[in-house]
Parts: C-alpha cells; structure tokens; sequence
C-alpha cells in the first residue's frame, strides 16, 4: 500500500495538468451539449435541436476518453523509459508487480474525469428542460465513458510498457495490413482486410467496441 | 343610312375575331381527337407487346402456387416455394379477400447465375434474380413485390405509393415514434401529447384548408421548413430576396414562400411510413373484406373510406394507431450488460500484456 501512495504520488505529478483538463473536459460536456437547446420558444422545433446538439457534442466524448487513456499511459511511461529503468530496478519488486502498480495508479488518476463526466450529465440533466418524449441517460453515458476510458488506457499502457521491439511488431503489422491492401487493389482482387480490420476492431466483441454506438445524453 | 351601315361595318369587325376563334378552337379540338387517337392505338400496341413478352416469359417455366400466389419461375436452387410459404400469411393478412385476385396477377421470376457472364435473352416483363439469393432476402422481394393492382388515385397520392405487406412492423411502428418526437411541427407534437384532432391533422386526413397553418402554426415552425426543405429551392430570381428576408425572421416572407409552392409539395408532418402503417391499422382491424372496403368507394374522404375499412371511427383508429406507436419506443441508447463484461475483458486482456512483457524496456 506504501509503494501504491508512492507511486500514486509520482504519477499524479507527472500526470496532473492532463487529469485536470481533463476534468476539466469532461465535466464541461455535458452541460455544453444541453446549454440553450430546450428553450421554451422553439415549440415543436426544441426537440430535434437538442437531438441534433446532443449528437454533434456527442462525437466529442470518445475522443476525450481516448486522448485521456493514450496521454495519461504514456505520462505513466515517460519518466521510467527516460531514466531507462534504473530507478525501477532498485526497487524491492518483481516487474509484474511494479507494473500493477502502475496500472492501477493510472487508472486511479483517471477516475476523477469520469467522475467529472458523471457529475456534469447528472447536473446536466437535471437542470435541463428536456421536451416529453425525450429521456436523459446521465448514468449511461458515463458508464460507456469509463469503459472507453478504460480500455483506451489499457491499450496505450500495454504498448508502452513493451519493449521497442513489441511496438516495431506492432507498427509492422499495422504497415503490412496496408501494403496488402494496397496491392491487392491494384491487383484487383475482391480482398477488403482494412474494412475487416475495422469490423474486428469496432463492432461485437471487438476491443474498440466501445467507442462505436451512439454517445448520446438525450435521446428517445 | 350612312350611320346604319358604319354600325353594321364596327360590328362586324369586332365581331371578326370571335369567327376567328371558333376556326382556331374547331382546329384545336380535331387535333386533340387526333392526339386521343393514336394514344388510344400507342396503348393497344402496348398491352399487345406487353401480351406477348408475358407469353415469352411463361415458356418453360413452371407455376409455383402457394395460396393465391402464383410464381412463374425457372428451375434453379433459388428458394421460391419456401419463400413462397413465409410470404403468404402476411400478404393474406393485409389484402384478406382481395389477396385472391393475386391468382390473375403472377409474379415472373427469372432465377440468374449470378457468377456467369453469358449472355442471355432480354426480358421485359418480371424480375431477374441470382440464384444464391437467401431465403430470408427471397421472402423480402415477394412481400415487397406482390403485384397487387394499384390503388385509385385519390389512395395512392394520399399514400403516395403502393400499400405492401410490413417486413419490420415493430420497427415501422419506432419510426412512427421518433416522427412524433422529433418531426418540427405542432400538429405532429400535440398528436405525440395524445390530441387526436392534431393526429387527424398531422395525417392530412381533416380539412385541408389552411393546411400550413394546421401543420405549422408558428412563425419559427414555417421558417425552418423554408429553410430546411426549399432553401435551394427559393435562393433563385425573384424568390431570393424573399428568402433572405424569411432567414432574417420576417415570417410575412415565409409564410408567402410557402403558400407560392403546390398543396402537395408542402412537407407532411408525418411521413408516408405512418400513413402506410395507419392503412395497415385499418386493415387488421377490419379483418377479410377490409381492402375491397377501403377500395370501394374511390370518391369518398380518405378518412371514411379508412373508417369503412377498419368498421370503427376513424377516430378510434387513429387513437388505437398512436397508442400502437407510442408502445413500438425503440429501445434507449443504454450498454447493454454483455458490452460492459466485453470492454472489461479486454481491459484485462490488454493490462495482462503489459504484465506479462518479462524484460525492461533496455
């Protein structure tokens, strides 16, 4: 527990400015994306422009868990792979450890803009005028920011803590995926691998799942 | 004397062209008999043609016959019979009685290989359909084919289009729904609020006059159909400047850009999807003879001849259809309890590969 606060406390100094506008972020969102929408002079029109509000300041969601999880992995990293270990060595841990550490210490940090995220829709939401037939999902949408969040954090942390070779396959892959494609176009062969990639990735049980669907406060 | 015959003589030129005019109308109106006849034959050698391409597509077919369907088709592995078997409930379902007369109507089916390049006779009549089609896909195209004969005029352009068979009825009733929520109008809103009046309305089955104030009667109702729908429309000559002034919020200028445009163009509140799906209402309601009874008097209200079809008033119908559509809510926007354990699986998946990495990153 001494070596978590420890470890807790070097990567909140490292990671600080990013979790704060973060926060910051997160919390602003939701109350922008029902600011003026549901005015009482709109009529019948107040729905669909709250709909529409709602859906363009909705994209900005996953891109927020996203930047978090990629900025705050990489802050996790930075300081370590800068010193190239040394300090790390010294410590009376096995890597395993010392890497579950440092997970759960980024991901400690990064409850405070989900927190963030769920008190801004709570707050939006209750004090918003939302038009019958249309229902707030505060909790909803926070559950889905955790998780991208989360899993954001996860893939960014997995691929920094590797070593330079892991990212060099890495890469590699990602690189051959596209000459592939690339000449299998030119070749005119029916092989579609990006878009196969992007069904894998993005939709069922895909790890970006996540981030697809619709990020919507208010909706039917 | 003289006066007499200068009378006579102004009389007779102004009367000149009024002679004038018979010759030119007696003119026009052979013309037009001449036009009404060879119409007349453009038509004959039409059903003629159409007559004989219909007796070359029957040739070494055979006739599926599920119900009243018939189903002239090739011998291929295309799933015919069985789609065949899962269309006609539903198609028996909506045109009862009238569903029979499918019999005299065939549907012609050509099955195609889809992989083959060879060329291969031109049909006109029918469709032409690869073979590897699924049973699923083949039981769509027949229901959204059926080769019912057209509804009147009146019908038709209420409808605007043929009424089929529902291949998603729950999903037609959700998009009824989110009309009733999101579409900008009052009439669509109070018919959401439970109005029946505003539904009628909404529907374009009321009093149709003053439609643009029934359907959107405010000022920002009308300035967003303007803008919204006929923008490009009106940002032409001598419309331009009345459609910066509308922009601008002078509702004068909207109000007469929307009146400028024919009855029917003017946007409807709820969408042909709803009136299809009220006519189906209709249909169910009224059991068997329904559609003969919706087709029976083509001169009458729309509203009666829905009314005559379901047997209650339209009403009840149109009250038992919004009750309908408010029970088909899509479902909300909430993760679903297996996303949750998927997106936490991968978060251990992926902080499981950062562990497991065995050396320092040297």
């Amino acid at each position: 527990m001494v070596m978590y606060k420890a470890l807790l406390y070097t990567q909140w100094k490292w990671a600080r400015l990013i979790i704060l506008l973060g926060t910051l972020a997160g919390f602003s969102l939701p109350l922008l994306s029902l600011q003026g929408a549901a005015r009482a002079d709109r009529g019948a029109l107040q729905a669909q422009d709250l709909l529409r509000a709602v859906q363009s300041w909705g994209t900005l969601y996953p891109l927020l868990a996203a930047a978090l999880g990629l900025l705050v992995a990489i802050a996790t990293w930075t300081a370590d792979h800068r010193g190239r270990h040394v300090h790390a060595l010294t410590l009376p841990l096995p890597r395993w450890r010392y890497v579950l550490l440092r997970f759960a210490a980024g991901m400690t940090l990064l409850a405070v803009p989900i927190a963030a995220v769920s008190v801004g829709a709570l707050l939006a939401a209750f004090t918003a005028t939302i038009p019958s037939g249309l229902q707030a999902y505060p909790l909803a949408l926070s559950l889905r920011f955790a998780l991208a969040v989360l899993v954001a954090y996860a893939v960014f942390f997995a691929i920094s803590a590797g070593t330079a070779r892991t990212a060099g396959i890495i890469l590699a892959v990602v690189a051959a995926l596209v000459v592939v494609q690339v000449v299998a176009s030119i070749a005119n062969l029916q092989l579609d691998l990006i878009g196969t990639s992007q069904v894998v990735l993005l939709h069922g049980l895909g790890p970006l799942a996540v981030f697809t669907s619709r990020w919507m406060l208010v909706d039917v | 004397m003289c006066r007499r015959f200068g009378l006579l003589l102004i009389l007779g030129v102004l009367a000149s062209p009024l002679f004038g005019q018979d010759t030119l109308i007696s003119r026009l109106r052979i013309r037009a008999d001449s036009l009404l006849r060879t119409w007349q034959q453009a038509v004959a050698i039409a059903n003629l043609a159409d007559s004989l391409e219909r007796e070359r597509a029957t040739i070494g077919r055979d006739t599926i016959a599920v119900g009243a369907l018939r189903i002239i088709t090739n011998a291929s592995p295309l799933p015919v019979r069985q789609a065949a078997a899962l269309a006609w409930p539903a198609i028996d379902s909506l045109y009862g009685s009238a569903a029979a007369d499918l019999a005299e109507r065939p549907y012609f089916i050509r099955a195609v290989d889809p992989d083959s390049n060879a060329r291969r006779a031109v049909l006109h009549v029918g469709l032409e359909v690869p073979w590897d089609l699924d049973l699923r896909s083949t039981t769509t195209l027949l229901l959204t084919t059926v080769p019912i004969a057209p509804p009147d005029r009146a019908l038709a352009t209420w409808l605007t289009g043929v009424l089929r068979p529902s291949i998603h009825p729950r999903e037609d009733l959700g998009g009824v729904y989110l009309e009733f929520v999101t579409a900008p109008s009052q009439a669509a809103r109070g018919c959401f609020m439970g109005d029946i009046a505003s539904c009628i309305d909404a529907l374009g089955l009321g009093d149709t006059n003053h439609q643009l104030e029934r359907w959107y009667p405010s000022a920002p109702e009308r300035r967003a159909v303007v803008t919204g729908s006929f923008a490009d429309f009106f940002d032409h000559g001598g419309s331009a400047p009345a459609l910066r002034e509308c922009v601008a919020g002078r509702d004068a200028s909207c109000t007469a850009l929307l009146r400028s445009l024919p009855a029917d163009v003017l946007p409807k509140p709820l969408s042909d999807a709803a009136r299809v799906s009220l006519v189906r209402d209709a249909l169910r309601l009224g059991g068997q003879d329904a559609y003969r009874r919706l087709l029976r008097d083509p001169e009458a209200a729309i509203a009666d001849r829905l009314a005559e079809a379901a047997g209650v008033s339209v009403d009840s119908l149109v009250a038992g259809w919004r009750n309908a559509a408010l029970a088909a809510r899509p479902a909300p926007v909430e993760l679903p309890w297996w996303a949750i354990g998927v997106a936490l699986g991968w978060v251990t998946v992926f902080a499981g590969c950062g562990l497991s990495s065995s050396r320092w990153r040297l």
